[in-house]
């Protein structure tokens, strides 16, 4: 017999009551009327000895009435044996999806989890089947199911132990999301075979942090079947700071003086400190500085002053939990040297020719120098002075020789910009662009001619394709050459005058381009020079030609860096990239995409001459390392699994409802209620016969 | 005294078994006073007393003239009072009153022994009053001696008793405003009340120059408390219910019923007070002779207390 509600059996404790009653001596039937109390104090009831227990009879009948009411109230009912679920005969699936990323280099949290990891694979049976895969930014998988089934049964646990103990953390970042679709998806491709797919369990091993990315698990279409069990592993230490070097978009303009890097230091909502040292490794004479982020806040504040003449590019946070994250790599760009060629014979100080406009057009920035190089036509130009320069300008007639040397140029992917001065250089344009028979025509505007049409869809033009820039009517032109397009092979006229006549025409020649500007910027020719237009329009050329590089942002680990912006040289031999710890990666035959940044530090490329450096900091949202709520899963559609406790409590709940059921279908409380109350009957009718008995002598004697 | 050993007395049983209050009394009284009392006290009246001499202060209105002219001195002549005493009967009436375990009560008892009382001193020419009180004051006649009034008093004697608690205050308090003239107190109790303002109440009678005496009447039982099983104890003045068991509680009681007593026996001590304590097993007869040693005594008992 079972008790829906054992507690209310305690209430047959009661039946002490009735024979404490019996047991009492006091007849209270019997009353003496006294003069006054006012002398007298209660007598605490006496016991009569036990075996003066009276009324034996009506007592029983009392612990009886007592006790089947408590046992009605408890809710007996007769236990059926329980439909047991089936054993699961045909084992289970189950992914070890352990995290890998860097914030499991966290003091104890690796251990731990290749503690829990070893813990689970010791629980699987040999009907299970286990594949483990690691995971950071994305999934490796360390032991596949195939893998697993090859292993001599005895031996998988501890095999696959072994093999994650190879496996170390690295220096990634982490993104969850894509681990777990992973893992849903290598179930998918290891069910294809199987005809009745078996339970399926990802046991993901993490330390759950803040900073794992869970985009991709939104919406994502979780296939049946599937349930995930999160093993978090806990730091001992879970506040952490973190800093990240925080690069300017633009900080060209900025002086020499307030060079020193930028550094965002973020501190964890849950940390107890506040106070935290920033100092640069390896520059001598460098001082700390002390810096305050109060918890759940970032600053970004400004690196310590380094001593004149020295250059720091490690920049160390001290003072908080954990190390991992606590180093940012620093390479300060330097400015670049760019060259550009201006071939003709001009004067540098005459304001009637091109050349004096052009030198004053390139400021010298912090991030490059460019420097016109005037170039005289008779002397011969060799490819060795070329080498490096990604524009040249020409406004005039050019003899043979440097012709040749130009279409070289041209084919190696340099870009020509030709300014037609005057018709005769309509010969050397002909020839650069390959059409040989090319004439123009000296036209002078009757009033000025001005851009009429400009195809703003062009890189060069792009920048001025906003309403607010893309007013060329202001710019006068009163002579330019008429050109026939046309005859100019592939040619593209960027931009043309309001009378229909080329202006701006694009030949590609090779790898590089042609421009041919078939007027003038001198005053003699136009006020283009003079306009607010002329000094974008030669940096946009600039840009055409591959002469400004595209800024490179920050380098995470795991990017791919394209180092063909990085490196100034046009050389085509295979490129060594030197990593911080040592190591050498040799990129392939033209390749310039390095993806191997896969450890924090400074990274060398390039030839021994002329080596770019470049730094690899860790992902800033690694350092958020307080625990993520699994809550967050949850609402994400993650089919988590219950834990333990939880799962107890759901068996317990079962087993509750169905007794319910039971004890509702059996319903023996009613019977015992019935049982009580003509027990309860027999007691008022023993009870009053017994009084009756009582009373009826003593009256006669009295 | 040798009388209470020598002289058959009636016992209080066979004195109960009277019905009649009246007759009760007079049985008491019958044959026991013949001419003993005298009134001390002078009071104006026909009757000639005695001649005595004048000292200053005396109202000289009650000077002998004739004597005067006669033998050249001051004569005062006294009478005698025509009702020598005034006394009054203060006869608790209260609920505990009605308590008795000898086969009457002790109001019967306190009733029995006024009227024995009130008859006696009505034989003696002497004015009687009565006063029944419980918590309250229930009736009350003036001292007189006329034909009747015995009578009237007896009547009122009868009248069962009431009321719920005993409280001595109320009464005392209206005695001393009601009777001016000095006169004699008989308080008859069992007080079974607290006695805090007992003292106060009783000094204000004595004060107003009356002879108080104070019988207190207890059951036998009351004053043994020889109970012999544990019961159900059912006060019979508040209702109020104890149980209890005589064996342990009789030490207590006995001791807190002495302190009682003594308390008001030494209260009527200080206030020369005649106090008697009996229970109600005790002839009448005895308490009659009490009566008449404290009248006798209770001279020398004031003058002792003013010297």
């Amino acid at each position: 017999m079972s008790f829906l509600a054992p507690l209310f059996l305690f209430g047959a404790l009661a039946v002490a009551l009735p024979i404490i009653f019996h047991l009492v001596r006091r007849s209270s039937r019997e009353h003496l009327p006294f003069s006054s109390l006012m002398f007298l104090r209660p007598t605490p009831p006496r016991m009569t000895r036990r075996n003066r227990l009276e009324h034996i009879f009506l007592l029983l009948l009392r612990c009886l009435v007592i006790s089947l009411l408590a046992l009605g109230f408890a809710r007996p009912f007769f236990q059926k044996p329980m439909p047991s679920s089936p054993p699961s005969e045909t084992g289970r699936k189950i992914i070890l999806l352990v995290d890998t990323s860097a914030s499991m280099r966290r003091e104890g949290l690796w251990p731990s989890a290749l503690a829990k990891a070893g813990e689970i694979l010791g629980k699987t049976s040999a009907a299970d089947q286990v594949a483990v895969l690691t995971f950071d930014r994305q999934a490796h998988s360390l032991v596949s199911f195939d893998q697993w089934a090859s292993m001599e049964q005895g031996n998988r646990a501890a095999l696959t132990a072994e093999r994650l103990g190879d496996a170390k953390p690295t220096w990634w970042n982490t993104h969850l999301g894509n681990a777990i679709i992973s893992a849903s998806e290598t179930f998918a491709e290891a069910d294809k075979q199987a005809q009745n797919p078996s339970a399926r369990q990802i046991v993901l091993i993490t330390d759950l942090q803040e900073g794992s990315r869970l985009d991709g698990l939104q919406g994502y279409d979780w296939p049946r079947g599937i349930e995930v069990q999160i093993e978090p592993v806990q730091s001992k230490r879970p506040t952490n700071a973190g800093l990240q070097w925080v690069i300017d978009a633009d900080d060209s303009m900025k002086t020499e003086a307030d060079t020193s890097p930028r550094i965002r230091v973020s501190n964890s909502a849950n940390a107890k400190r506040e106070q935290y040292q920033l100092r640069w490794e390896g520059a001598a004479g460098a001082m700390p500085e002390d810096i305050y982020v109060p918890p759940g806040q970032s600053r970004i504040v400004q690196a310590p002053k380094l001593p004149a003449g020295i250059t720091g590019e490690r920049l160390v946070l001290t003072g908080d939990d954990d190390d991992f994250d606590n180093t940012a790599y620093i390479v300060q760009s330097r400015a670049e040297q760019i060259n550009v060629v201006f071939l003709g014979d001009e004067e540098e100080k005459d304001p009637a020719q091109p050349l004096y406009y052009l030198k004053r057009a390139f400021q010298q920035t912090r991030r490059q120098n460019v420097q016109i190089k005037p170039h005289p036509t008779s002397a011969p130009l060799t490819a060795g002075e070329l080498a490096g320069v990604r524009l040249l300008i020409s406004a005039v007639r050019l003899p043979e020789t440097q012709v040749s040397v130009l279409q070289t140029f041209l084919a190696g992917g340099g870009t020509v910009l030709f300014i037609m001065k005057n018709t005769a250089s309509a010969e050397t344009v002909g020839r650069l662009a390959g059409a040989d028979a090319l004439t123009a025509k000296d036209v002078v505007a009757t009033n000025y001619a001005m851009f009429g049409q400009i195809e703003f869809e062009h890189p060069l033009f792009a920048p001025f394709a906003d309403p607010r820039y893309n007013d060329f009517t202001k710019i006068h032109f009163w002579k330019y050459r008429r050109l026939d397009a046309g005859g100019l092979p592939n040619a593209r006229v960027l931009a043309r005058f309001d009378g229909g006549d080329a202006a701006l025409v694009e030949v590609p020649g090779g790898k590089g381009r042609l421009l041919v500007l078939t007027s003038g910027w001198q005053p003699a020719d136009s006020q283009l020079a003079l306009s607010s237009k002329f000094v974008p329009l030669l940096y946009s050329m600039l840009e055409l030609a591959g002469g400004i590089k595209a800024r490179v942002a920050q380098i995470h680990i795991g990017d791919t860096v394209d180092l063909s912006g990085m490196t100034a040289s046009t050389n085509t031999q295979p490129m060594t990239i030197h990593k911080p710890d040592g190591a050498t990666v040799q990129l392939g035959e033209g390749e310039t995409r390095f993806s191997q940044t896969d450890m924090p530090g400074i990274y060398t490329a390039g030839s021994d001459q002329q080596p770019v450096r470049f730094a690899v900091n860790l992902d800033a949202a690694e350092s958020r390392t307080a625990p993520l709520p699994i809550d967050e899963l949850e609402k994400l559609g993650v089919p988590l699994k219950r834990r333990e406790v939880e799962l107890a409590r759901q068996i317990e709940q079962k087993r509750l409802l169905r007794n319910t059921e039971l004890e509702n279908q059996q319903k023996l409380w009613r019977w015992l209620t019935v049982a009580a109350l003509v027990l309860l009957l027999m007691e008022t009718w023993v009870a009053g016969w017994l009084t009756r008995r009582s009373t009826v002598p003593a009256e006669g004697t009295t | 005294m040798t009388s209470e050993n020598t002289v058959s007395l009636i016992s209080p049983q066979a004195l109960m078994s009277i019905k009649n209050l009246e007759l009760r009394a007079r049985v008491v009284v019958e044959g026991f006073w013949h001419g003993l009392h005298r009134s001390p006290y002078h009071g104006f009246s026909v009757e000639f007393s005695e001649y005595r001499q004048y000292s200053p202060g005396d109202d000289p209105r009650y000077l002998d003239w004739r004597l005067y002219a006669r033998t050249d001195r001051y004569y005062i002549r006294k009478f005698e009072d025509e009702t020598n005493l005034r006394c009054h009967l203060l006869v608790d009436n209260s609920r505990s009153m009605t308590y008795g375990t000898l086969g009457y009560t002790k109001a019967q008892y306190a009733n029995t022994l006024a009227a024995t009382l009130a008859y006696f001193l009505y034989l003696q020419g002497d004015a009687v009053g009565l006063l029944t009180f419980d918590e309250q004051i229930r009736a009350f006649l003036p001292a007189r001696h006329r034909p009747g009034h015995l009578r009237h008093l007896m009547l009122k004697l009868e009248e069962p008793p009431a009321g719920a608690a005993t409280d001595l205050d109320a009464p005392l308090q209206h005695i001393v405003e009601i009777v001016k003239k000095r006169a004699l107190m008989i308080l008859i109790s069992d007080l079974l009340a607290p006695t805090e303002t007992l003292e106060k109440k009783l000094s204000a009678l004595v004060a107003c120059g009356h002879d108080v005496m104070l019988f207190h009447i207890l059951d036998p039982s009351e004053l043994t408390f020889g109970f012999g099983k544990a019961l159900m104890f059912h006060d019979v003045e508040t209702g109020k219910r104890l149980f209890i068991d005589p064996a342990t509680a009789r030490k207590d009681y006995l001791k807190k019923l002495n302190a009682h007593n003594a308390t008001v026996r030494s209260t009527c001590q200080r206030l020369g007070i005649a106090y008697r304590r009996f229970g109600t097993e005790r002839p009448l007869e005895l308490a009659l002779f009490d009566f008449l040693r404290e009248r006798m005594q209770s001279g020398t008992l004031v003058k002792r207390r003013i010297a």
